[in-house]
């Protein structure tokens, strides 16, 4: 049995190895050999990848727990680093690795001559070495650790052409956005330290306490701190996972190379907030009231952020909507408490949006830099296997059947609708959410590869299908987001192999949370007629809409009227509550406080000065008188100790 | 009428008024640095002198110090003389009031 | 009784020497006169228990430092100058400052009870070196001091050679080269 902490050291090996040919390229002109560098950076994702394969094979029901040493040991604070490898943690990691392996090697195409190739890498694959350790931590502060790393990273990718400010700007949104999130983290950290010592901070500690505290009766009284630190942790969670009302760092975050969005998007970073709704899980099904909050917090989410889609005209915009959208689908399942369901939605979605994702980077390659879709169109012929690889992505995210998206959904759909008195009517707008997704997907598709090619000429002439290191991972992809949902394929009996996986860890939970309601079973057969019949309707709504000459495009491909201010509402809301009370906090900081130091300053100094110039008439030249009168000091002083010695 | 211990102190505070003396009034240089050497071993007297009046333990240390002071002027003098030197050089004057190079 | 008529001799003596280096014209006869004063204070050192002190008193000070000072003083022959005045009018200010302190001190000193204690260990060579060198851990530690004095005395005589050697260093390697 391999250990546990080769997964996370390959990518940082390679993080290392790649920021020293970074760094010893730096004084070049036309940076480090490619293929070389290429080479190294795809290649310890792999190895990462082939080791958690291996250990996937061997590993025992309840999992693989190993420490490597004590990380912090005060009175106050004691954590070990440790690695948990579950169920769970297998599956994260399964993807993390194999998709982030995919998408280096779709990038070593799409960063083909870009002067900061190592960097780029290097920070590629620090994003994977934090999102496994993020994934692989045992106890709440190695998770933590990994949170951070993976802010970091998004910071750096996203700012990533950093000559452009607009990039940079979305870079520090990204990073400033996830930092309030983290706060969250945070402070749940320090509401369940405050309860149970930092042993709690353990995953494995904190179920066994929970589960004590629960047969002794004693959990009432932890109930108040409980519920803080699951709203926290929550909270934190919106801020990774891009939910109301942290989610609109996540928008701008199309200003990185497009690899590094489909790495955000299906690999690491958003999913991590799902990952630890269901890590939680135990802890979360104690605390319903947070548990509306977060399916109320997802159905917002999703509904909002599909109509937002709708506007958009950057061919990324509307898959970084159609992400939050997805995004708040999870969130609605472990609302419900079907935590298992949420992660095998992560799981698909991971598979269509890396498809989609990479298909886009596709197009917007071969069109050299292009993102707006009114001026794309016609493509289907020119780049055949770049169309087929996004209309699987399409058929899978609006839940085509037999596609990945579809059985996820399906699921989550009929989760929501047994789930207990309000469930009917948050299945209507999850599956009125559904019918919108598939409108603008497929206004995504019809705009982008049918029709007639609207483009400037220059781009025309070398429209091209991508290369073969781009080709392959895509294919890939789009095979596994036609065929991955069959592995927890509801409506085939036997088909629940995933379900299976997952229950060790959150079978427990969800059983509890299950005690409460017993809803009317209906056919599974109804749901998935009424999903299909949501995506059949979305398309041929989506059809008859956009079948016809786009009108042309003008200005930026920023929405317009209506579509702005619906876009831009959170926008709107951070800059009323974030921004603006800020820049008062600044303001009065740098105009008044800072004029009153400066007044105070200069009054003391001036004080000082007319004083000095007195005092500056006795001086005296010569060194003797001055010693002379150093001599009368010492002899006053001498006085003063024989008064204070009571001899005079 | 036996040696008092104070009258060691009177010396050493007489000696130590003569050398402040001939360092502020004397304006040659060599009378300077011998002012300084003569408060120095003033300083000694009055450690011997004091030492003459602690308990056995306590009293060495009136035995040892006088030895540093002793190392401590001799470096002074070392130092002090190759400067008398190079300022001699520079400037053809033991009178230290023309050394005012320093003038702020 | 016998002690206190050989500490006046020899107290009349130092101090009688020190005002005879405050009131000498030429430095030579300053220096000559401080060499008499060291030396009974050296006697002294001897009558109060410490003769290690006035041994290295008379070596050190009255010998090594007091003829290195007497040889600069004949070196330089420019030292002999007539022009500047013993005293001038700094002293006037000077002389009464340093009076009143010494009064203060003096008059702190008679109002203090000193007595001589019959226990005091005489600072002999043995005492002394076992003091010095003792370097057991409960210790007085005085030997790192010593090994600091040492440093000391070596950055000093360096610090000499460098600042003396500046200017006449030159010229003697400009006679070697035109020798050559």
């Amino acid at each position: 049995m391999i250990p546990l902490w080769l997964i996370p050291l390959f990518p940082l090996v390679g993080t290392i190895v790649l920021a020293i040919i970074a760094l010893s390229s730096s004084d070049s002109k036309q940076g480090p050999a490619e293929s070389i560098t290429g080479a190294v950076a795809v290649l310890f994702p792999i190895l990462s990848f082939l080791s958690v394969v291996t250990l996937s094979v061997g590993m025992p029901v309840e999992g693989i727990r190993g420490t490597i040493g004590t990380w912090i040991d005060t009175a106050a604070i004691q954590v070990n680093i440790g690695f948990l490898f579950d169920g769970l943690s297998r599956v994260m990691l399964l993807f993390i690795t194999g998709i982030g392996s995919l998408i280096a090697i779709y990038s070593v195409g799409y960063m083909h001559k870009d002067r900061s190739f190592a960097r780029f890498f290097a920070y590629i694959n620090l994003f994977l070495f934090s999102m496994t350790i993020l994934v692989l931590g045992d106890s709440l502060l190695l998770t933590f650790l990994g949170w951070e790393g993976v802010g970091l990273c998004s910071y750096l990718l996203i700012g990533f052409w950093h000559t452009d400010l607009k990039n940079t700007k979305a870079g520090n949104k990204a990073f400033i956005v996830n930092r309030v999130g983290d706060v969250g983290f945070l402070l749940g950290m320090l509401c369940l330290v405050s309860i149970g010592g930092s042993a709690l901070l353990s995953y494995d500690a904190l179920n066994a306490w929970l589960l004590n505290a629960l047969s002794l009766g004693s959990i009432s009284n932890a109930m108040p701190l409980l519920s803080l630190a699951g709203l926290l942790f929550f909270f934190g969670c919106t801020g990774k996972s891009a939910q109301i009302p942290l989610l609109t760092w996540l928008p701008d975050a199309m200003a990185g190379p497009t690899p590094v969005s489909a790495l955000i998007h299906a690999a690491t970073m958003v999913t991590s907030g799902v990952y630890l709704l269901a890590r939680l899980s135990n802890l979360f099904v104690l605390i319903p009231a947070v548990l509306n909050i977060v399916l109320f917090v997802g159905l917002l989410t999703a509904f909002w952020a599909a109509i937002a889609g709708l506007f958009q005209n950057g061919i990324k915009k509307v898959l970084a909507y159609s992400t939050i959208s997805q995004l708040g689908y999870m969130f609605m399942a472990a609302g419900v408490a079907a935590f298992d369901v949420s992660i095998f939605h992560v799981f698909t979605h991971a598979f269509f949006k890396a498809a989609l994702f990479l298909g886009a980077g596709a197009v917007i390659h071969s069109l050299t830099g292009e993102q707006d879709m009114r001026r794309m169109g016609g493509l289907l012929k020119k780049m055949p296997l770049t169309s087929l690889v996004m209309i699987f992505g399409f058929l899978a995210i609006i839940g085509f059947p037999g596609f990945a998206g579809f059985w996820s959904k399906d699921l989550i759909l009929e989760r929501l609708y047994v789930s207990g008195p309000m469930g009917p009517y948050v299945y209507a707008i999850a599956l009125l959410t559904a019918v919108i997704t598939a409108v603008y997907m497929g206004r995504l598709i019809i705009m982008t590869f049918f029709g007639k090619y609207r483009g400037s000429k220059e781009n025309e002439a070398h429209i091209h299908e991508a290369p073969a290191t781009m080709l392959i991972p895509m294919l890939i992809l789009s095979v596994g987001s036609a065929f991955a949902g069959f592995l927890w394929a509801g409506l085939i009996p036997g088909a629940d192999f995933f379900r299976e996986m997952l229950a060790p860890v959150v079978g427990a939970a969800q059983a509890y949370a299950e005690l409460g309601h017993t809803a009317a079973h209906l056919s599974p057969w109804i749901f998935a007629g009424l999903g299909t019949l949501a995506a059949l309707i979305g398309i041929a709504i989506a059809w008859f809409l956009f079948m016809r000459p786009v009108p042309e495009a003008k200005g930026g491909s920023e929405p317009q009227g209506f579509g702005a201010s619906w876009t831009f509402a959170f926008d709107k809301l951070h800059e009323w509550i974030g921004v603006i009370p800020t820049k008062v906090i600044a303001w009065f900081l740098d105009v008044v406080l800072n004029n009153i130091i400066l007044a105070a300053q200069w009054l003391i100094g001036g004080i000082i000065e007319i004083l000095g110039d007195g005092v500056r008439a006795f001086q005296v030249r010569k060194v003797r008188l001055q010693a002379a009168f150093s001599l009368i000091g010492m002899a006053l002083i001498t006085i003063l100790v024989l008064i204070y010695g009571g001899l005079l | 009428m036996e040696l008092q211990a104070s009258y060691i102190q009177i010396v050493a505070l007489a000696l130590f008024t003569i050398g402040l003396a001939v360092t502020l009034t004397r304006r040659n240089v060599f009378f300077v640095l011998m002012g300084i050497e003569l408060a120095l071993n003033a300083v000694n007297l009055s450690l011997i002198g004091f030492a003459k009046t602690l308990p056995a333990a306590a009293s060495v240390a009136g035995q040892i110090l006088p030895l540093f002071t002793i190392a401590v002027a001799a470096a002074e003098a070392c130092v002090g003389l190759a400067m008398i030197i190079l300022i001699f050089k520079s400037q053809e004057s033991v009178d230290i009031d023309n050394y005012s190079n320093m003038k702020g | 009784m016998l002690a206190l008529i050989y500490f006046i001799i020899l107290g009349v003596i130092a101090v009688g020497s020190a005002l005879c280096v405050l009131l000498s014209r030429h430095p030579l006869y300053g220096a000559l006169s401080l060499v008499v004063s060291m030396v009974s204070l050296a006697g002294i050192y001897g009558l109060l228990g410490s003769p290690f002190v006035g041994v290295v008193q008379i070596m050190v000070y009255a010998g090594a430092i007091m003829m290195l000072l007497t040889f600069v003083i004949m070196v330089l022959n420019g030292a002999r100058d007539s022009k500047t005045p013993m005293f001038d009018k700094v002293s006037l200010f000077v002389f009464p400052a340093i009076l009143v302190l010494a009064a203060l001190l003096a008059f702190a000193l008679i109002s203090t009870p000193l007595a001589f204690n019959a226990e005091t260990l005489r600072g002999s060579v043995a005492l002394t070196s076992e003091t010095l060198f003792n370097t057991s851990v409960e210790g007085p530690g005085y030997f790192l001091l010593f090994e600091v004095i040492g440093l000391l005395l070596l950055s000093a005589m360096i610090a000499a050679v460098l600042l003396a050697k500046k200017n006449l260093g030159f010229k003697e390697t400009e006679e070697i080269t035109e020798v050559h």
